[in-house]
């Protein structure tokens, strides 16, 4: 009786302590984020905007340029994204019919980072933030009409972690020869802030983008997820160069089926595979070109696989030159619906160029994981080479004005 | 029987105490058969003698006389007199006699007594007399079928489902349509995602009666359709008892199982609550810093988090429970204070060993392919410790005329859950790109309801009843530190943190807390009308509702992203913490914090007036015509995601509607009643539906998207019931119903992204059913010592929802070759049958009781489709229960009873259906065969 009668007093003690549940700890008081004379930035951009290299623009959350706007970037103007995950993560989202001109130069880089990040206006670099500093910020989105292969047939789709009743979100369309802008010598660093559950954003997304925007010369330093992420679309990209980021660095999907030409990835000490490859969502179908690719591996990380060609994956990669992977890093089919598309040609390879790791052949390298479907001459047109005897890959010239190149001492 | 009466149906109840008196007492209840409810100031006579009482205005008589044989005499003008013969008053004892007294006659009946224990008779006759449809379950038959809590005695009642072992739905319609009051009142739900409350946290021992009304009258209140189960708590008895009862129960699959999952509990756990061993260590606005920031902090803040992260196997426990409950009556004066405590403790473990959750797509490619692909592929072990605590107090003091009556309730509810689960996930598409995903998950959720309910009653000679009644509710459900951490196991064998492919390890808290509080006024008059009795209804109600809702989560990561073998203990370990001196290891994951955008307030108001006149057209003919007025108010404080738009209180809704409602019974003959009844009811959004919410719920994974447009839906319901009662407790019923919506307010998802939720008001949408009950004595058996009785229930629902455009677009693109979109489905959770049926035999020479009760429920959509994804459905559970009682000792105060659950060793399995292929698993849970004993005590 003495315990049900204390245990009555415990839950009605409880009761009245429940309601008043706000003896939360104190805020731990955390070094103070440098003070810059900045432009805050939220929520839709409507109209023509033009934001200058004399300012350094805060993006807070979510800042979009919204259907019918511009947003004209000049070069070497910084933007730094605030802090925040979920719906507090920050983003520069172009939606459909937005248009954004962001034309850096070799010496004029436009500079997507963290407001973190001590870079001040007139420089190209800061000095407090390294290779494994990712996931501080959001990224760069941009959304297009272009056809897209999605799941379940629909025509468009909701980016995730954007509410779907917020329709800036949607890419996907008819429309392959869309324009979503101009983005040139840009550098996007430190991103890939949690936008979900397992989800978080890409440096660079590109969603249903089509073939008259211009993606050329872009550079994704430590982003959590993916470097550059293809989602469907049709538009082609050049000059890429993605380093140290935490997932994928170049990922195709929904079909995309544009050319990605002349582009570099380096793994850092956390990536998974250099290129990551997949097939149409939907019935539609759609072709990738990858050419000109220089994929360089890490010895550090745990998973950093060459490529992995996997779903229905189709197109053609051609001139790729890798280096620098372990003995266990492969070139992967990954299941029957992939290894059927390599048999019918749907996925094709051309010249590979593959400085193999001393405990591995170039046989090793190439991996079919399809469990019912065999395949012949998959890693036939590979070669074994001595590191810098390639003959293929990305003229790396073209990215000496990238911060990787000075920042990961590339030497180009 | 030698009237022409319509009614003639007597319960006699007789029980024994010990009492120190040299003479013996007769003590009852009366009751007014014309309305099923309490006679108050009917004259009991004891026949031949000048004694003699009259009821209290609640029917209840008590009279002493000594011992011997005596005849009682009861009697009411206008209603027919009852003698009942062979009344023995023994020394020393209660002889309980309750009496209903019916009109339409001047003759008297005289009854012989016989003598017979079963308040069932009492809910049947409820049911007989009562204007509207309902059905109802006295506590006794609930003890009977072993039930252990609402939501596993509710389902034997004709048309009743229960889904997930806790929602309860009436005729096929679930949450937003059935509404759970007690006590009469409203009360709050206790899941952020539904607008009713759980009914498994009800433990049995609380109750009095449930009473299931599926029919509506003006005094209801409007927003019900399915049905109103009330749940009627326990009033004081008539005399002191005390009682003790203790049980045990064991199965043999989850129980003294070494490899149970558990994980380490606060001190006050065993009383169904966390001491704060499990709050939030951080400030929610803490920012938090990087590792760049170079801050000793960011050590300090990973640390301040309970660093246990790996479920531990452990042997499991089995299930024990005790209860107490103590009641007395005193005069006071010349007034009367009774009391009724009662106290009740559960402990149950529940082990699914291997349970499986499979996430599998269409084809995606192709559609000539009708084979599902998996997504993912989850197989784990799972235990759950769940306390259920609970104390009811009511003490009511009754004067001459008036009864107050104060309730306390509490329930306090802990349910820990430790699991370990092994993970495929397709990273590329259906049945590609597999990844090894290795999760533990420890989560505490924490449920407590506390109820007040003020009643008071007043009434007159003249006929006047006056009725008052408050009742405020706090219920508070608390998610405290859900701790989920996925590992994936690269191609290499070492484990790691992967954000992308198994996401980050999590802290997750939910906070939700509902107040409510009710208040209802009610009158009543009963007069005569066309020469017959009738009766005006009329009354006030408000109800006001506040719910507020938070989530905080946190996430955690590292330099290295390696676990060491995988072990999610190792994580938080000091020595694999980052720190500003080794630069490497676990850290909070920079810029996480508290999102405004995932918490809201809400508050609801209701305001009803209504008035109902229950009348007898003619002899055969009565009826109930009701008009109800309501005013309901919906405010919403919160904003959306990107904090453009905030909403401070804002009103949302404010309609005023009429709901009229007709209730029609003919007396076919004395023991045959068609019943029909036409009346308006309504649906309204919930807190969250109508407004700007755009809420990322990281336990479900979905994003939820309130409506600022959503309109309350109308139904209009139609009843038929023609019911046959016979002798001692016989009845057959065949029911049949129809209810057509006017703008259904659905769940439906986004056809460009079928994650992301918002309620639509929809096209329309109906269900029609019929039901049947049979309930009879097996006569062959039947003497005064051995019953044997047969009770059968079975229902047929058929529901058609008009889908939302973009859910029938998305199935059509999805559709598989040949097959064809239908634009209608059934609603979620509805099922197409419903059987119930038990065999009970009592030997009241032996004191032994035993049933055998069967119950199952048709395949039920479960999980709505997004065309890619296919449908899933609840296959049938087979339920097979046996209970035995025996009660021994003096005056048959000691009961044991033996149970068996799920004795065909059922498992709970729900599929995806798919066109032209085989059903595939969902979800698959093992419940094993439970044996239980108990003993209970009454002195």
């Amino acid at each position: 009786m003495k315990n049900l009668a204390y245990s009555l007093l415990m839950i009605s003690l409880f009761t009245f302590t429940a309601c008043d549940n706000d003896d939360n700890p104190p805020v731990v008081p955390v070094d103070p984020d440098p003070v810059s004379e900045n432009i805050n930035v939220t929520g839709m951009l409507t109209g023509v905007n033009n934001w200058t290299s004399d300012n350094i623009y805060v993006l807070n959350q979510k800042v979009v340029v919204d259907a019918g706007a511009t947003l004209n970037i000049e070069c070497g103007t910084i933007i730094k994204g605030t802090a925040g995950t979920g719906s507090l993560a920050s983003a520069l989202v172009v939606a459909r019919g937005g248009t954004l001109n962001a034309n850096g130069t070799v010496d004029c880089p436009i500079i997507m980072t963290s407001e973190s990040d001590n870079i001040e206006v007139g420089q190209t670099a800061g000095t407090n933030l390294g290779i494994n500093d990712r996931g501080l910020w959001g990224g760069l989105i941009v959304l297009g009409y272009a056809p897209s292969s999605f799941s379940g047939d629909v025509s468009e789709v909701q980016i995730e972690g954007i509410p779907a009743d917020d329709t800036f979100g949607l890419y996907g369309g008819n429309d392959p020869s869309d324009n979503s802008g101009s983005i040139t010598y840009v550098s996007i660093r430190h991103g890939g802030a949690l936008i979900g559950e397992d989800n978080e954003i890409n440096g660079l997304t590109l969603g249903g983008v089509g073939n008259s925007t211009v993606i050329d010369n872009i550079e994704v330093v430590a982003n959590t997820d993916d470097g550059i992420e293809f989602f469907g679309g049709t538009v082609n990209a050049s000059n890429l160069l993605v380093w140290g980021q935490g997932d994928d660095g170049l990922d195709i999907d929904q079909a995309y089926s544009g050319t990605i030409d002349n582009a570099v990835v380096v793994l850092g000490d956390v990536s998974d595979h250099a290129l990551e490859i997949d097939g149409p969502e939907g019935s539609l179908n759609g072709q990738f070109e990858l050419r000109n690719i220089t994929i360089i591996g890490s010895q550090v990380t745990e998973d950093g696989e060459y490529a992995d060609y996997r779903s229905n994956a189709m197109g053609h990669t051609t001139n790729l030159y890798a280096l620098n992977f372990k003995a266990s890093s492969d070139i992967e089919l990954d299941n029957d619906g992939v290894a059927n598309n390599y048999n019918s040609g749907l996925l094709s390879f051309g010249t590979f160029e593959i400085v193999v790791p001393e405990e591995a052949t170039i046989e090793s390298v190439f991996n079919n994981k399809a469990e019912n479907v065999a395949v012949d001459g998959f890693g036939s047109t590979a070669s074994s080479i001595a590191a810098n005897e390639n003959t293929v890959g990305a003229n790396t010239a073209n990215l000496a004005w990238s911060y990787s190149n000075t920042a990961a001492a590339l030497g180009w | 029987m030698k009237t022409k009466t319509n009614l003639t149906f007597l319960t006699f109840l007789l029980l024994t105490f010990l009492s120190y008196s040299q003479s013996g007492k007769i003590t009852g209840t009366l009751m007014d058969g014309e309305y099923d409810e309490p006679m108050a100031f009917a004259s009991v006579i004891v026949k031949g003698t000048t004694q003699g009482v009259s009821s209290d205005f609640d029917g209840n008589y008590e009279i002493e006389l000594s011992e011997g044989t005596y005849t009682m005499t009861y009697s009411y003008v206008g209603y027919q007199s009852v003698e009942i013969e062979d009344v023995i008053v023994k020394s020393n004892q209660v002889t309980n006699v309750d009496v209903t007294l019916n009109t339409n006659s001047l003759e008297t009946v005289v009854i012989t007594t016989t003598l017979r224990k079963n308040t069932e008779s009492a809910v049947l006759d409820l049911q007989k007399k009562s204007a509207v449809m309902l059905d109802g379950l006295s506590s006794q038959s609930i003890k009977k079928s072993g039930a252990s809590n609402i939501a596993s005695a509710v389902k034997s009642v004709p048309g009743v489902s229960v889904q997930g072992g806790k929602y309860v739905y009436v005729r096929g319609l679930g949450d937003r349509y059935t509404k759970s009051i007690l006590n009469g009142m409203d009360i709050p739900g206790l899941d952020p995602n539904r607008n009713t409350i759980q009914m498994d946290i009800f433990p049995t021992n609380i109750l009095d009666n449930i009473i299931v009304i599926k029919s509506a009258s003006a005094e209801y209140p409007a927003d019900f359709t399915g049905g109103v189960i009330d749940i009627v708590t326990k009033d004081f008895p008539s005399k002191k008892t005390n009682s003790f009862s203790i049980g045990h129960a064991y199965n043999p699959t989850m129980h003294n199982n070494s490899n149970y999952l558990t994980s380490k509990k606060s001190k006050t756990d065993i009383f169904g609550f966390d001491n704060g061993y499990r709050n939030l260590p951080i400030n929610r606005y803490q920012p938090i810093p990087g590792t760049f920031d170079n801050s000793p902090s960011l050590t300090t803040l990973t640390s301040a988090f309970n660093p246990q992260l790996s479920a531990q196997r452990r042997t499991s426990n089995s299930d024990f429970s005790f209860g107490f409950t103590s009641g007395n009556q005193f005069e006071v004066g010349n007034n009367r204070l009774g009391y009724q405590l009662s106290m009740s403790y559960k402990n149950t473990t529940t082990f699914f060993k291997d349970r499986i959750d499979n996430n599998l797509i269409k084809n995606e490619n192709d559609s000539s392919v009708n084979e599902l692909e998996a997504k993912r592929i989850s197989v784990g072990d799972e235990g759950i410790n769940n306390v259920l605590l609970n104390g009811l107090l009511g003490v009511v003091y009754k004067r001459d005329r008036s009864k107050y009556k104060l309730t306390l309730l509490h329930i306090q509810n802990g349910e820990s859950t430790a699991g370990y689960y092994y993970q495929q996930v397709a990273q590329g598409g259906g049945g590609s790109g597999f990844v090894d995903v290795f999760k533990d998950a420890i989560l505490y959720t924490q449920r407590s309801v506390s109820n007040a309910l003020i009643v008071g009653t007043h009434t007159r000679d003249d006929g006047w009843k006056t009725e008052w009644k408050i009742s405020p509710t706090i219920s508070i459900v608390k998610d405290l530190d859900h701790k989920i951490t996925p590992f994936m196991r690269t191609d290499e064998g070492s484990y790691g943190i992967r954000p992308s492919s198994s996401g980050y390890p999590v802290r997750i808290w939910r906070d939700l807390m509902e107040i409510n509080i009710s208040s209802k006024l009610s009158f009543l008059k009963k007069y005569t009308l066309f020469d017959e009795p009738a009766k005006l209804k009329f009354g006030g109600a408000f109800t006001y509702k506040t719910r507020d809702f938070e989530i905080d989560n946190f996430s955690f990561t590292s330099t290295t992203q390696n676990v060491e073998n995988g072990i999610a203990d190792n994580l938080l370990l000091t020595e694999n913490l980052w720190t500003t001196s080794n630069q490497s290891g676990t850290h909070m994951v920079f810029g996480d914090s508290y999102k405004p955008a995932n918490s809201y307030e809400g508050e609801q108001r209701n305001l009803a007036v209504y008035a109902s006149n229950e009348f007898n057209i003619s002899e055969k003919l009565k009826s109930i015509i009701g008009l109800r007025a309501e005013n309901f108010k919906s405010f919403y404080t919160g904003q959306n995601q990107s904090g453009s738009e905030i909403f401070n209180n804002t009103k949302i809704i404010d309609k005023l509607d009429i709901f009229p409602s007709a209730n029609f019974i003919y007396a076919v003959n004395d023991n045959t009643n068609f019943r029909t009844s036409y009346s308006i009811s309504t649906a309204r959004p919930s807190f969250k539906e109508a407004s700007r919410a755009q809420i990322f719920d990281a336990i479900t994974g979905r994003m939820f998207i309130g409506n600022l447009d959503l309109r309350p839906s109308y139904i209009n319901n139609f009843d038929l019931r023609y019911e046959i009662f016979g002798d001692k407790e016989e009845i057959i019923a065949f029911s049949s119903f129809y209810k057509d919506f006017k703008d259904p307010i659905e769940l439906s998802f986004f056809a460009s992204a079928p994650n992301q939720l918002t309620p639509r008001n929809l096209g329309s949408a109906n269900v029609y059913g019929f039901e049947f009950e049979f309930r009879k004595p097996l006569t062959f058996l039947s003497n005064e010592q051995e019953k044997l009785k047969f009770t059968v229930n079975a229902s047929y629902i058929k529901s058609s929802l008009k889908m939302y455009e973009d859910e029938y677009n998305r199935r059509v693109l999805a559709a598989r070759d040949g097959e064809i979109i239908s634009k209608t489905r059934d609603l979620q959770g509805q099922s197409p049958f419903l059987i119930n049926s038990s065999f009970n035999y009592k030997n009241t020479d032996l004191g032994v009781e035993a049933g055998i009760y069967y119950n199952v429920q048709g395949k039920t959509l479960e999980v709505v489709g997004t065309g890619i994804v296919p449908d899933v459905y609840s296959s049938p559970f087979h339920s097979l229960n046996l209970n035995l009682n025996k009660t021994v000792g003096k005056d048959n105060n000691t009961s044991i009873d033996l149970k068996i659950k799920n004795l065909l060793n059922n498992k709970k399995e729900s599929v995806y259906e798919s066109f032209n292929t085989a059903d595939q698993l969902y979800s698959l849970r093992e419940y094993g065969t439970e044996i239980s004993i108990g003993y209970s005590l009454k002195f």
